[in-house]
């Protein structure tokens, strides 16, 4: 049981070195002038997810959990990306 | 005496230690952590709310920051960010000391998460009104001036409400495990609450200062 839990602490310690990475590459990413906007938002959107995602499955432990918990909460966390997508487009559809 | 006996059966339940039975669909998830994800997400639709407006307000604009107003800064909330980070690692080794049964150094860890809190709560107070150099709100970025500056202050706002909520919490419940009066479960709820607060900023930072005009 304490070398799990020592493998846990370790772990801990690769998501925060990870988390970290993510980070430096977020504010690098935002910082690149030469790529298409549309390259940067999208790159930096999937970092965000990809840290939020970190977060939830091992600091919150989500990944030990049962389906029926992990889907409770996914599918009202991923919900308002989809009324995102649809407002923002029709918001950006007035402007033309 | 209806009163008093609700009482006893209440006082009953909570010396009643025994684990729950593992349930067909949560496993061994306990009620108080089904109640804390409840709450999280019923907070997270009023984040949704907050950034979904945002959004909606910033695509439907022209030019969304408007001339003379500053730009956030990347590289300070880049320095916040990484801040509550390391607090969401402390967090959670706060909470594996406690399943060793090693109260000291899960009061140290949690009192060390409510540190990072604090100097997260400095750090935005910087960035509002300054400590060491002018803040936005002396360099033209006043709340109600346009929807770039009022939608920052209310979503940030919101979320440093949020972060001062959990730094009372972490403090209070370090006090409880000191005395002996708070269990692993309560201290997997607050890390739940916290590593929440860690999340929700992680779309913040994206969302707020780093999409670029």
């Amino acid at each position: 049981m304490r070398h799990a839990r020592h493998e846990s602490r370790k772990q801990y310690w690769v998501i925060w070195l990870y988390l970290l990475f993510l980070t430096l590459a977020e504010v690098g990413a935002a910082n690149i002038s030469s790529l298409s906007r549309i390259w940067v938002v999208s790159a930096l959107l999937l970092l965000a997810v990809v840290k939020a995602a970190l977060v939830g499955l091992f600091y919150m432990h989500l990944a030990h959990e049962t389906n029926v918990l992990k889907w409770t909460v996914v599918i009202p966390m991923a919900s308002p990306v989809l009324y995102a997508f649809v407002l923002i487009a029709e918001a950006r559809w007035r402007l033309l | 005496m209806r009163a008093s006996a609700i009482a006893v059966a209440a006082d009953e339940h909570r010396r009643d230690e025994r684990p729950l039975p593992p349930d067909a669909d949560f496993g061994d998830a306990t009620p108080g952590k089904i109640g804390m994800w409840i709450f999280l997400l019923s907070d997270a639709t009023m984040f949704a709310g907050l950034l979904l407006a945002y959004g909606v307000l910033r695509g439907g604009s022209e030019v969304w920051r408007p001339p003379g107003q500053p730009e956030l800064g990347i590289n300070f909330t880049a320095g916040l960010t990484f801040l509550l980070i390391c607090s969401s690692v402390t967090m959670v080794l706060g909470y594996v000391a406690l399943t060793e049964g090693d109260r000291r150094t899960s009061v140290r860890l949690l009192l060390l998460t409510a540190l990072g809190g604090i100097l997260f709560l400095c750090g935005q107070y910087h960035e509002y009104f300054g400590i060491w150099h002018p803040g936005l709100s002396e360099q033209g970025l006043g709340f109600g001036s346009s929807a770039y500056a009022s939608t920052f202050y209310v979503t940030t706002g919101f979320h440093g409400a949020h972060v001062l909520s959990g730094v009372v919490l972490l403090l209070l419940t370090a006090l409880a495990v000191g005395r002996g009066k708070a269990d692993v479960h309560d201290v997997e709820a607050v890390g739940l609450f916290w590593h929440f607060v860690d999340l929700v900023w992680i779309l913040v930072f994206t969302l707020i200062y780093l999409i670029p005009e």
